[in-house]
């Protein structure tokens, strides 16, 4: 068989596939087939040859590396793997994807499995190894496009296969249509304005200061954190709105190597910017979905500025700019005492420089910030990045690079964790289901709405008593 | 008085209680009636997966499993179904209390109504604990409607309610609770005892009363029940009206034991949504765990007021 009914090089792009593929329970016919997928070799070479042309950044990386090895240390994977040296990042890159270009794309069934294996659970795309390469090779950017040649030849993880789809169906990561959003804002509003007089979840207002866009599973499954920054907004008095199509801003089509679909995602919320020309856009507490549609977003849709549309804040920037400027003021009885650490998100701290952001707000509202070490743009991958927390095939590979997130965490010696990123957050959940070590865990919006001073006009009216 | 009610259940005998006090409500007032079990836990982060609820087990949402989920439920409750044709069975992937309160608006429903179980599916691991699950708490404090709490087997049926306790703390939300205990009162000819409970808790006033001040802060009080509900009751007659003092949330107990209530009501209207830290300290959650009849949570105004 050379194509699967749902392992194949088709692209999702219906409710009817999406379900199909949805109802192969943990892939198990998906898998089955891939043992029998064909490779499209003049496809793969092809696709190679345009990107890996003379003076490109890739052909300069994979044929300049020494194999020195001083990339070996900075990989959490290395060092959970009891420095297995088959997880040595030059060494993962060069035996894929320099095979791949070496062998002109001439590769078999087994080979590609091997990349996939490789690409999505040897490698979370942290890009860390990068800051230590002494020629500056980043094996994290070259496994993100090994990754869209898997995905190009339908050797990809289901759950990636799936992810890609929803964005291609829903422009979301998960089943949530337009009218499920803006049923979902009224519902939050409704149910928050009588703690919070004026509550309101603007939707669709052109000429706001702030469009804020969120990560599907907010109002999917906890929706909650959606009330929170409208309270937070609200309570900062903020001019601020959301679109009605174009909120969704991550993508696990980046995660799948769906570039086509990357796009698709990221011109929804391009568009909304161009609809509602906000001054400013806000995305929530979600690490990859900044990177995407802030970072990477742009080149995918060839704007030529390099830069979103408007002007793009992570959260942190915007919790970090109320508190310095004054539009939130945290009450200084409710900072929190106890030892708290934080979790860089690689994905906005590393790859977006916005560790001084983070500090500030820990200066705000925690009287005993500990640091994990190494931080900032040197701390590890949480454990869960790129995808790995999702994956059933690769579970155990995700469980066991853990390890180093925990005795980081351990070693502050702090009980509670602020982890402003979905992966992260989800990361830490499980790390503590794994290895029960006593923490808690935490997004700042929650922390802040119980820490903030509400101004009196704010307060709901007193109660007779 | 009620059209549409929304049953929450993980179908085991934790909620059986809960079940026959559903059904025979849908039957009596010809009520269409959703059973809604929401079976399993998304992440947070990205996953297929979500965490069952009865298992703890991972596992894959697709049609096989909702479906396989669904035929559960109606095995479940065959003999009840049969009976009642007013009735469906909803079950979805989800966190249970968004899933709940985002059916009971999405429904317009009248009434919610759920067992007072945890996550510990044994029968009496909450009373056993002091926990009254965390779902029961965010519905309860969420929903616009009537959520009635059925933890301990009820003798009889919510028609035939004899004598329902409401008690109340002066508040806003509890005008909505009264509304809702006056209005069944009218409806099925039961007794009304409007009750409140001064609060002598030493975490509330830090200081010791005299008695007479005592005496005077109860009078005090049944003025104030006078003004705010038997002025508003008309020519309905049939109720008594009582306060005492202590902790509130014993003297509720109390009260009730004494005069038989076989359904208490009360607003539940914590700010405090972290079930960790509320779990002591409200008076309901504490009615909840301990009353022997079931307790009705009434906050808002939508489903009770004058329409």
């Amino acid at each position: 068989m050379a194509q699967g009914k749902f392992c194949n090089r088709e692209k999702v792009d219906t409710l009817e596939q999406l379900q199909a593929l949805l109802n192969d329970k943990g892939g198990g016919q998906y898998y089955k087939e891939m043992q029998d997928l064909d490779v499209d070799t003049d496809l793969l070479w092809a696709t190679l040859q345009k990107t890996l042309k003379e003076k490109s950044r890739i052909k300069a990386w994979l044929e300049i590396c020494a194999h020195c090895g001083m990339c070996s240390d900075s990989c959490f994977l290395y060092l959970a793997n009891n420095k297995d040296p088959e997880q040595v990042p030059s060494y993962k890159i060069q035996s894929t994807l320099g095979q791949l270009y070496k062998r002109k794309g001439k590769v078999d069934n087994a080979f590609m499995q091997m990349c996939m294996d490789t690409a999505w659970s040897k490698c979370t795309c942290c890009n860390r190894c990068g800051m230590y390469c002494p020629f500056g090779i980043d094996m994290g950017i070259m496994f993100s496009y090994l990754r869209g040649l898997c995905f190009q030849q339908g050797f990809v993880p289901w759950e990636m296969k799936i992810g890609s789809g929803m964005h291609r169906v829903f422009r979301a990561q998960m089943d949530v249509t337009t009218e499920d959003w803006v049923e979902t804002c009224e519902w939050m509003a409704e149910e928050y304005e009588e703690d919070w007089p004026g509550l309101k979840i603007p939707i669709e207002k052109v000429g706001a200061d702030i469009m804020y866009t969120v990560n599907a599973r907010e109002p999917k499954h906890y929706p909650e954190d959606l009330a929170e920054a409208a309270i937070l907004f609200h309570l900062a008095g903020e001019d601020w709105t959301v679109p009605e199509e174009g909120w969704e801003e991550t993508s696990l089509a980046m995660f799948a190597g769906d570039w086509e679909a990357c796009k698709m995602q990221v011109q929804s919320v391009y568009d909304a910017m161009e609809r509602l020309k906000p001054k400013r856009m806000v995305v929530t507490e979600c690490g990859h979905a900044y990177r995407a549609t802030v970072i990477e977003g742009p080149y995918w849709c060839g704007l030529k500025t390099g830069q979103p549309p408007v002007e793009s804040l992570h959260y942190v920037e915007w919790v970090a700019e109320v508190l310095r400027n004054g539009k939130l003021k945290i009450d200084p009885a409710k900072k929190i005492k106890e030892p708290v650490t934080l979790q860089d998100s690689c994905n906005y701290i590393r790859n977006a420089g916005l560790a001084e952001y983070t500090r500030e707000i820990m200066s705000y509202i925690a009287e005993d910030f500990r640091e994990m070490s190494p931080n900032k743009d040197h701390n590890f991958c949480c454990g869960g990045g790129g995808g790995f927390n999702g994956i059933g095939r690769y579970r155990k590979q995700r469980n066991a690079g853990l390890k180093v997130k925990r005795d980081q965490i351990l070693q502050t010696g702090a009980k509670l964790v602020i982890a402003p990123c979905h992966n992260c957050w989800d990361a830490i959940r499980d790390l503590e289901e794994v290895f029960e070590v006593g923490i808690r865990w935490s997004f700042l919006k929650p922390l802040l709405v119980e820490m903030v001073e509400v101004p009196e006009h704010l307060k709901p009216q007193e109660e007779e008593v | 008085m009620f059209k549409k009610i929304l049953f929450a259940t993980t179908a085991t005998p934790a909620c059986d209680n809960a079940a026959h006090v559903a059904f025979d409500l849908a039957k009596k007032y010809q009520a269409e009636l959703i059973l809604l079990h929401v079976f399993g836990t998304p992440s947070r982060g990205f996953s297929t997966t979500v965490t069952d609820a009865k298992s703890g087990e991972e596992s894959h949402v697709d049609s096989d499993y909702v479906e396989w989920v669904e035929e559960e439920m109606k095995t479940y409750y065959a003999k009840q179904l049969a009976d009642c044709t007013t009735a469906k069975v909803e079950t979805l992937a989800g966190v249970p209390h968004t899933e709940i309160l985002r059916m009971a608006r999405k429904q317009d429903v009248d009434l919610i109504l759920m067992g007072a179980h945890s996550r510990q599916e044994e029968p009496g691991a909450t009373r056993y604990r002091s926990i009254v699950g965390s779902t029961m708490q965010k519905v309860s404090k969420g929903a616009r409607c009537p959520v009635l709490i059925v933890s301990r087997p009820c003798t009889t049926c919510l028609w035939y309610f004899s004598n329902i306790i409401f008690g109340t703390d002066f508040s806003k939300a509890s005008d909505s609770a009264f509304l809702f205990a006056y209005k069944l009162c009218k409806e099925i000819g039961s007794k009304l005892y409007l009750f409140h409970a001064l609060d002598l808790s030493s975490v509330q006033s830090g200081t010791v009363l005299e008695q007479s001040e005592v005496e005077d802060r109860i009078a005090e009080a049944k003025k104030k029940l006078e003004a705010k509900y038997i002025s508003k009751m008309e020519d309905f007659d049939n109720y008594e009206v009582e306060v005492w003092e202590g902790i509130p949330y014993v003297e509720v107990l109390k009260y009730s034991r004494e005069k038989n209530g076989d359904l208490i009501v009360m607003a539940h209207h914590t700010r405090e949504v972290d079930p960790e830290k509320a779990m002591l300290g409200s008076t309901v959650e504490q009615v909840v765990l301990r009353a022997s009849c079931p307790v009705a949570s009434v906050n808002r105004p939508h489903k009770v007021s004058e329409s």
